[in-house]
This record gives structure tokens, sequence and C-alpha cells, in this order.
């Protein structure tokens, strides 16, 4: 796992060309491979080139393409390909709905058949039988594409935290998102509606009928908003504090923005009269204390003891007169 | 005469309790004139016992005569009283006994210990640095729950109380809530600091520091004033107050190693009848630097740090294998504490948390600095120096005016319920007024306050006043760029500055340590926002650096304390490449502040007429010899002395010695005799407790011999002489000192230089220094007081005067 994470942060690993991974791995690859790389090794230590690295991909590919014995095995390209479609129909949804966030409730279904044929993969070691397609998918190389790709998927949906918005199986949206998306939807239709009305005074910020006609639905938006985000069980997961969903994060945001800046309702009661009077009064009285214990308390006296010297008084003035 | 020396009343009470007019050190008095010479008159100082134990008859050993004639001479002969200043030295201050007495019980006892048995002994001192360091651990833990739980509390009381009342309107009585609800919980914290124990009051390290450098501050390491201090800090941290619990971990962990190794609480009365070698002064101040540097590992999670600090601020008495020892102490704190908090904060075994305030991450490659920022930094130094002086001189007027005008316990309280109340309010009125809204990011704020502020948008200003000063530090750390507006930065420093600055010094138990961080990163981060606008260069994007920098500063300016504090942040941060430009940063913030006023400490401790001693003399004072620094004359004792003299010096109220040098009993009463030895207060009443006179041996009674193990039952809380009961006909008794008495005391001659004698009464953590003649006749004593009253001042050498405190 380590050794994939720290290549991971190499992108430049074709440039680079030796890594010690490199060789660490030699051993685990096939006899085939390490011909055109070795030979991409010396081209390097000659001209470090990129056409010519390029050029022996090009060409340990066309080895594979021609199917030698001990290269991969046709169930495991067949894997590969179905791999490669779930993910392509994963990335095309994943960036459909970007905008505004349905990643969760879009896309869980292609990341569940992306993570399937992953397992399809990685359970497909012993099954077959001279060919290990797992080894050869997963780990013969030093890319390993596939684990990229699922390392990106399943980071992504861990940010998004998509699976607070799924029920325990993510065989669908949990029955608390359902509710909300509900809310959601019905309180955007209710701004829509009401706002058709007075698109003109957009500028003058007046907008008391959507205000008032909404309140309801938005309170109970922001009600159940809260209930989630405080929904025992969440918290278990340590102390970070566990997300809900990007789609029900960004679906509130959007309405709260709508609603406190574009329709301008949450008008919160300043009183900020009786908040300077009440403060001004508690800053006040430090001061009507220290005047009252420095006038009325009585200063507290030192008695002085005499030392008992040979000369008590007089040495010390010696010496300072000596150094003036 | 038996029944007599039953009544033995032991007072659970210390000395300083039961005589607070009682003079302090040894002054003692020459036995130079005559018996009955003059001035046999009732003195005029202010004595509660007038002269009934002058009837009996006096022998040559003679007390106050000389010191009458001398106070005749003088014209003021009524004490003369004068307000309270930083030229004092208290009377109430005494030393600790870091001489071993090397008397004959002494010598006794180490032929009788087989020398394997100094072995077990070596693996105890082992087995105690343990206990101190899992202890410490725990209290640190315990403070850090609890304060957690009731902080939370709070915080969610208040905030839900403000998202009602920002709905309805009616915010006046949030503050109201707030403001109540703090000072309450100040209250409660004060009064018991101010009522029960008020040595807990501060953060502790100045206390510590005086007990290390051999001063013996009353009651400072018990157990009463380790509950105080634990509940007073929870107590102050919940109420709001501008103040951290990582200082007072450090007096905790102090008083712990007292109580450790001493292997018995005199509160509880309790004995455990463990660990009876260390109960002695020299033993006891190595185990509190332990505990000192245990308690610094606890609270900021830095063992190295914790060592370094008892060493820089305490050990004046130091050798390798202490150092060893304090480290694995230190070592075992830290990792209880990280490992219950994680177990607390349910990943058991991540050890995740180090210390009571952790600063976060600091990744070297987001944070990382250039070579052009080294100068910036050492400007932040310069900044934080004198912003740190400021502080400092602020905090000593203040501190001034609280020891002259606000002395009454219950005055403190108030100021301190009223110092909440204001803290609560200015909290209040700036997230009132700010218009600093953030949108909220579900992790970055604990307590998200909305307010004014739209939906789902928080004020930023409540991340830093509506929160526990560390969390604070913490996101001024590592809030990303942009949490911050410039003006919520500007106004949180300037109002934090002073509330931090008005709070340090009441009677509650809280440290300066988190405030100084708290307004070092908040106008570091401020100075780093600036940068970058100023510059637009994206190279300084990131003013969690800066915010670091300027926190490093600020309290560097503050405590002026160099070594330790580089690497206490170091550790905290867990970046070693920080070391440097922290190093930097605190060098100049020390260098710049030491030119305008000192450290806050070391100005508390000159403030409370400690007399420590620092670590040389005044430069100016090689023409000062001993003859005219030690007291004259000496109150001496003979070898073999009469009970009721020893009694009556003892007994004598208006000097209350704690050596007596032993002179030869010569018969010829008018001649001053050779110095013999050297013999404590403390060896003294155990000596008359126990009945050890020369007649009683004679009578051959069943008196067994007394063995060192008394004197260590004794120690440290001695009963006064009032509770010794010594019948007339006792008084006539005579008692051998020779075998109990140091025989082999530090002696100077007259013609030594001060700093020579400073230097070796520093050094060996002396306690009483004999000024001799050529022919080894005692002509004075050298006190630490004697000692610590030569200041170099503004206009060269000062002498501090004494005073009763």
């Amino acid at each position: 796992m380590l050794d994939r994470a720290a290549r991971l942060l190499l992108p430049v690993w074709l440039l680079l060309g030796v890594s010690t991974g490199q060789g660490l791995r030699s051993g685990r690859r096939p006899p085939l491979q390490s011909g055109p790389e070795g030979r991409a090794l010396a081209g390097q230590r000659r001209l470090l080139s990129l056409e010519l690295l390029e050029e022996a991909e090009d060409l340990s590919l066309a080895l594979l393409e021609t199917g030698l014995p001990g290269e991969l095995a046709p169930e495991c390209r067949e894997l590969l390909h179905d791999f490669a479609n779930s993910s392509a129909r994963l990335v095309g949804c994943l960036v459909r709905s970007a905008r505004p966030v349905r990643l969760c409730q879009s896309c869980y279904r292609h990341f569940q058949s992306v993570t399937g044929r992953l397992d399809n993969i990685t359970r497909a070691v012993g099954n077959s039988s001279e060919t290990n397609c797992a080894k050869s998918l997963l780990m013969s190389d030093r890319l390993q594409i596939v684990v990229i790709l699922s390392q990106f998927f399943n980071s992504t949906w861990e940010k998004a935290s998509c699976a607070n918005c799924l029920n325990n199986n993510s065989e669908g949206l949990s029955n608390n998102t359902l509710e909300f998306l509900g809310l959601y939807n019905a309180s955007l239709t209710c701004f829509e509606r009401n706002f058709q009305g007075q698109s003109i005074n957009l500028v003058s910020g007046n907008h008391t009928e959507v205000c008032r006609n909404c309140n309801v639905t938005y309170r109970n938006l922001n009600a159940l908003y809260n209930k989630m985000k405080k929904m025992p069980g969440r918290a278990s997961a340590s102390e970070h504090r566990t997300h809900l969903c990007i789609d029900v994060e960004d679906a509130m945001n959007i309405t709260r923005r709508l609603w406190s800046r574009t329709f301008n309702c949450s008008v919160p009661c300043s009183d900020t009269v009786p908040v300077i009077a009440v403060s001004s009064f508690i800053l006040f009285l430090p001061v009507i204390f220290y005047l009252s214990s420095f006038l009325h308390s009585k200063q507290k006296k030192r008695i002085l003891i005499l030392p008992k010297r040979i000369q008590s008084s007089a040495s010390l003035v010696n010496i300072q007169e000596k150094y003036s | 005469m038996a029944n007599v020396a039953k009544k033995v009343s032991w007072s659970g009470r210390d000395r300083d309790d039961d005589e607070p007019a009682a003079a302090g050190e040894t002054t003692p008095l020459l036995n130079g004139a005559g018996p009955g010479t003059a001035g046999r008159t009732p003195s005029s100082r202010p004595a509660p016992h007038p002269a009934f134990l002058r009837v009996g008859q006096l022998t040559n050993v003679d007390l106050d005569d000389d010191i009458r004639e001398l106070e005749t001479e003088t014209p003021t002969q009524v004490p003369s009283e004068i307000p309270h200043n930083e030229k004092l030295l208290s009377l109430k201050y005494e030393s600790l006994d870091y001489d071993n007495c090397e008397n004959q019980l002494f010598l006794e006892e180490e032929r009788r210990i087989h020398h394997t048995a100094f072995r077990t002994v070596e693996i105890k001192r082992w087995v105690i640095c343990a206990m101190i360091g899992i202890l410490t651990g725990l209290v640190a833990c315990f403070i850090d729950i609890v304060v957690e739980n009731l902080a939370g509390l709070k915080f969610r009381v208040v905030k839900d109380n403000i998202d009602k009342f920002t709905e309805k309107g009616g915010l006046s009585f949030s503050l109201l809530l707030w403001a109540t609800l703090n000072s309450s919980v100040v209250m409660a914290g004060s009064i018991i600091v101010a009522f029960i124990e008020p040595v807990a009051a501060g953060s502790g390290i100045p206390q510590i520091k005086c007990y290390l450098n051999g001063v013996k501050v009353p009651h400072v390491v018990r157990l009463k004033t380790l509950v105080i201090k634990v509940c007073g800090v929870i107590l102050s941290v919940v109420g709001g107050l501008a103040v951290g619990k990582e200082g007072p971990m450090i007096h905790s962990g102090a008083v712990i190693a007292a109580g450790i190794s001493q292997g018995r609480s005199t509160s509880l009365k309790r004995d455990f009848k463990i660990f009876e070698y260390f109960r002695r002064d020299t033993e006891k101040r190595d185990f509190v630097s332990a505990g000192a540097a245990a308690g610094v590992s606890a609270a900021f999670g830095a063992p190295v740090g914790g060592v370094l600090f008892s060493l820089e601020e305490g050990a004046s008495f130091w050798n390798q294998f202490l150092t060893w020892r304090i480290f694995f102490a230190s070592m075992i704190s830290t990792f209880t504490l990280n490992s219950i908090l994680s177990f607390y904060h349910g990943n058991p075994w991540d050890l995740s948390s180090p210390g009571l305030i952790n600063f976060g991450r600091f990744d070297s490659e987001k944070l990382g600095y250039t070579f052009q920022e080294i100068p910036i930094f050492i400007f932040m130094g310069v900044v934080g120096g004198i912003l740190g002086a400021i502080f400092n001189a602020l905090n000593y007027w203040l501190t001034m005016f609280r020891i002259r005008y606000i002395h009454r316990p219950c005055l403190q309280v108030i100021e301190a319920m009223l110092v909440a109340a204001v803290t609560a309010s200015v909290g209040f009125v700036m997230i009132y007024c700010s218009r600093d809204c953030q949108p909220l990011q579900e992790d970055a704020v604990t307590y998200p306050l909305q307010l004014f502020c739209a939906d789902g948008e928080y004020n930023s200003m409540a991340t830093a006043f509506f929160n526990t000063p560390e969390k604070s530090v913490v996101s001024l750390f590592h809030n990303p760029p942009g949490s911050y507006n410039p003006m919520t930065l500007g106004m949180f420093t300037l109002m934090y500055f002073f509330l931090a600055c008005w709070t340090y010094g009441l009677t509650v138990s809280a440290g300066v340590f988190i405030p100084s961080l708290l307004i070092g990163a908040a106008w570091g981060r401020l100075f780093g926002i600036s940068l970058s606008y100023l510059t637009s260069g994206a190279i300084w994007a990131d003013p969690g650096k800066y915010a670091l920098m300027g926190a490093a500063a600020q309290l560097g300016g503050i405590v002026r304390m160099t070594l330790s504090l580089t690497v206490i942040m170091m550790e905290a941060t867990g970046n070693v490449t920080y070391g440097f430009p922290i190093m930097l940063a605190l060098m100049t913030a020390k260098i710049v502040g030491d030119y305008f006023v000192e450290g806050l400490y070391d100005m508390h401790i000159q403030l409370q007429s400690v007399p420590f001693l620092h670590w040389e003399a005044p430069v100016t004072s090689h023409s000062l010899t001993a003859r005219e620094v030690m007291s004259a004359p000496v109150t001496c004792l003979r070898r073999i002395e009469k009970v009721g003299t020893i009694v009556d010096i003892l007994s004598d109220m208006s000097s209350n010695h704690n050596g007596f040098p032993v002179v030869e009993s010569s018969p010829d009463t008018t001649q001053v005799a050779g110095l013999r030895g050297l013999i404590l207060r403390s060896q003294l009443i155990v000596l008359l407790k126990h009945k050890v006179f020369v007649e009683r041996a004679n009578l051959s009674l069943v008196q067994r011999r007394l063995k060192l193990k008394d004197f260590r039952d004794a120690y440290p809380r001695f009963p006064p002489i009032q509770s010794i009961h010594v019948s007339q006909d006792e008084r006539q008794c005579m008692m051998d000192l020779t075998e109990f008495m140091n025989p082999s005391p530090y002696t100077v001659p007259q013609e030594a230089s001060l700093p020579r004698v400073f230097k070796l009464f520093r050094a060996l953590g002396l306690r009483h220094l004999v000024v001799v003649d050529n022919h080894n006749e005692v002509v004075g004593l050298v006190t630490r007081k004697d000692l610590a009253r030569y200041r170099l001042g503004k206009e060269g050498l000062e002498e501090l005067s004494l005073a009763q405190t």
C-alpha cells in the first residue's frame, strides 16, 4: 500500500525512469516485460529522451496485443474492459452532476457498478487456472492505472460523504435524504412561484411576498437539515465531525443563500440600545470598584525591619559614593 | 518533670500560621556583651510575649542586648510603615535546607545501611519519578476532560440562548446570561483560592521558581494547594477568563512530586512509611524539579521542553543523572496523558493528543519558510518584545495597586467576578458589532454563532471570543487563509491584550501561556495577512505560519524564557525546521523586552518581596565585603547549653532565627569561643521535644537514642516552640549539642567579597554561611536575605529593606 501511495506522488515517473520501486518490483514481473524496459533504461541512459521511452512502451503494448503465451488472458481482458466501461460511465456522471451538486443521488449506481467490477478483478485471483487476473491487472507495473482510478473514485466518494445519504446497504437514498430532497424541491418551487410576480423588483430587494409565503417550507427544510446534522450515530465516527453528503449540504447552502442573500428574508432583530446599555453598565462596574477600593480601602502598609549590621547605615552609601 | 514532658501539643499548622508577625531568617545576635548589661527592659517592638521569659537567669549567651543599643542609637525607634513597593524583602520567606547536615546521627545511619541498600534507594528514585509522571498525566487528563465538558455545556447554553433571541429580539438578555454564568463560575473559583489557599493564585510558575531557587514559599507544595489549584483552574477556564490551564499544570506537577516523594501526606495525616529516606529538602527539591518538568510536558506535549524548563527556570542544582530521571518523568507524563485522552476521544491506540494544548500539525511542505522570511521573523520578535514589555509594565502597575488596595479576600473575589463579567460583555459586544461573516465549513468551528450573519454563515469574531482560548489559538494557527478579516483580528488583539493583562494577577489560579499565545497568534496572523496583501506574493500566502511566529514572539516577550520555550514550541508544533525561526523570534523578543522591563515571572517574584538569588551577584559589588554584608551580632549556643537558654532564644519573637552557630563551651563567659558547628532551629525543637538532656541520660532512664528518623518524621512541619512545654526544673538541665549539630559548616573570612560569598552560597544552596575572624570566632552570619537585598537598579547598586508582610 505504501508503495502505491509513493508512486501516486511521482507523476514524473516517466521522466525519472529509474526508480527504486521498479527495481524491487522486477522480480514479480513476467519476464517478457523486462526486455522492453531494459531497453528503455538503456535508451534513457543514452539520451534520456521521452520519445524513446514512449517508443519502448508502444513496443511492449504491441507485444501484449499479439497475445504471447503468459500474457493477459482473455477473461482478464474481459474484466478490464468491463471496468473501463463502468468507470467511464461513472466519470461522465460525476462531471455532469457537478453543479448543482447531485453526485450522490445520480451516480451511486455507477459507483456501485465500478466497485463491483473492481471486486470481480480482485476476486478473480484463484478462479482462473494459469492466469492470475488480479496480479496482472493490479500489480504488474508501476503505474497500476486500475488501482489509481479506483482509489480516485473511492476518495471522491468519501470526500463527498455520499455514504451518509444512502441507506445502509447503499441500495438507494435513505429516507431522510428523500424527505429532505422533497422539501428542498418544494421550497424551490415556492420560491419560483412567488418570485415570478416581482422579478422587476429584484434590485430593490423587497421580497416580502416570498418571505411570507415560503417561510413555513423554509423553516421545515432548515429544521430537517439541522436534525440530520445532529443525528445520533453519525457522531460515532470519532472526533472528526462527519459531514452530511454533499448533495444535501449544497442544496441547503443554495437555499440559504437564496433566502437570506437574494431575498433578504432573515432579518434578525437587532436591539442595539439595550445591549449597549447593559454592556456599558457592566463595563462601568470595575471603574466604580477600583475607585471605591482606592478611596475607601486602607492601604496596606509594610513594617520595616531594621537589619542587624555592624555599620548598619553607612556601608551602601559609601559604596555608591565610591562609584559616583 | 515527667508529666510535663508528655505535654507536647503538635500543632497542625505551620509556624507561619501561628505567628504571622514572626520574624524570619537567621539574623542572630552576638553574645558579645556580658550578661545583664544594658537594655533588660521590654523592647519597643511588638512582641506578643513580653518579658515573661526573661525572668529566668540568662547566661552569657544572651540575646538582643546589642541590638537594643544599636536601635536606641538610630532615630527611628518606632518601626516605620511604608506602602508596599518592589524594593522590599519579606520576612515571610525562609530558605530551604539544601545543605546536608553531616552530624553524627547521619554518619551512624550511613554506617548502618549496607552499601547495597543505596541501590534500592536509587531504584526508589526511579519508581517515584514514574509515579510523578503518571499522576501528573492523570491530573492533566482530569483538568482537560472536565474543562472540555463544562465549557461545552456553557457554550451550548449561551449559544442556544443567543440563537433564540436573535430571532425574537432581546439579545441583552443573552449578554446578561453570559456575563452572569461567567462571573458566577469565576466567583466559585476565586472564593476557594482567596479564602482557602491564596498561594494557589496565578500560574504558580513564579512560586515553583522560588521553591527551586531555595526559597520556602509557605504552603506551596501542599496537597490542599493542589486540590485548590486544579479546581480553581477548571473554574477559571470554564468561567471564560482570558487564561490558560497550562501554567498551573507545572505547579500541580511540582506538588504531586513533593507529595509522592515523601510517601505521606501531612494534610491527610497519612503516613505510608515509604520513601522515608527522601524526607529532606535536598531530595524533595530534585523531585519537585522532576514534577515541574512533568507538568510542562503534560501541558504542551513537550517532554524535552519540560526538562529544559526545569533546567532553565528552576534547577540551580543539577546533575546528569537527575536530568535523565527528570526526562523519564516527563516522558511518562506525556505518554499517560496521551493514552488516556486518546482513549477518551474514542480512538484508543491512536496516541494523537500528547499535550493539553495541541498546536496541530504544521506540515513543512505547506508551511515551509524561505530565507527572505527570516528578517521578517526577527522583526516579529521585535514587535513581540515591545508588546510584551508593555504588557508587563501595565501588569506591574496593576499588581502594585492590587497589593496595596485590594488585599481583602472578598474584594479579590469581587474583582475576579467583575473581570469575568467584563470579559464576557467585551466578547459579546465585539461579536455583536462584527460584520465579518464566513461560510460555515463543518469542522472548522466548534460553536458557530450565526447572530446577524446570513443563514449558513457564522460570525468570525465568535470563533475567537466564543471558545476556550486553546481552541482559539489552534484555529488562528490552522484555519485556512481568509477565515478572519484583518479588522476582526486587529480588534481582537487589542481587546484580548488588555483583558489578559488585566486578568493576570487576579486571585484565581490561571496561567498566562495561552493568553500570550493567543494575542501573539492574532497579531501574527494579522501581520501575515497584511504582508501577503502588501506584497501580493504567493510565497507568503499562509498566515498560519506567521500566527505561530507571532505567538512565539509574544510569549517570549512576556515571560522571557528562551531555550525551554523554543523547544516547547518546536515540540508542540511537531516541526523541527521551525526551531530556527522560533529561536530567532524568541531571542529578539527577549533582547528587546529586557531593554524595557524584566519578565513577568521575575517581576511578580520581586513584587512578592521574595529573597530570590539570581545566578550572579550584582556586577558592581566587588568592593562589598562579607563584613558589610553579614548580619551581626550573632546568637550563638554553647556546645553544652542550658535548656532554659535555648528555650528563651527559640521563643524570642523578635528574632526568629533558624540557625545557630555552636561555639566551644568555655567556662569563661566573657570570651568568645571558636566555632564548632551549626545547629538548626528544627533540630533544637526535636531535641527539646524528645527531652534529650544530659541529666536525663545520666539518670539512665530507659531513654532510647535519638535517630535521624526522629528528625525526618517531624519534617517538614516542625512544631513551633510554643507547643513544647519545658518545666522550671527542666530549664536548669543541660543539653549536649555535639552529636546533633553540623560539625563542619561552611565559613568565609570577613574580607571575602560579596560576589565570592554569593557564589559559594548560591552554588552550594546554603542557608547559613558563618563569617569568622582569624581565630575562628564567629563575627557574623550571611543568610539569603543578606545577599538578596543587593540588587542592580537603575542608579547602580540598590539595597532592599526587610519588611514584614
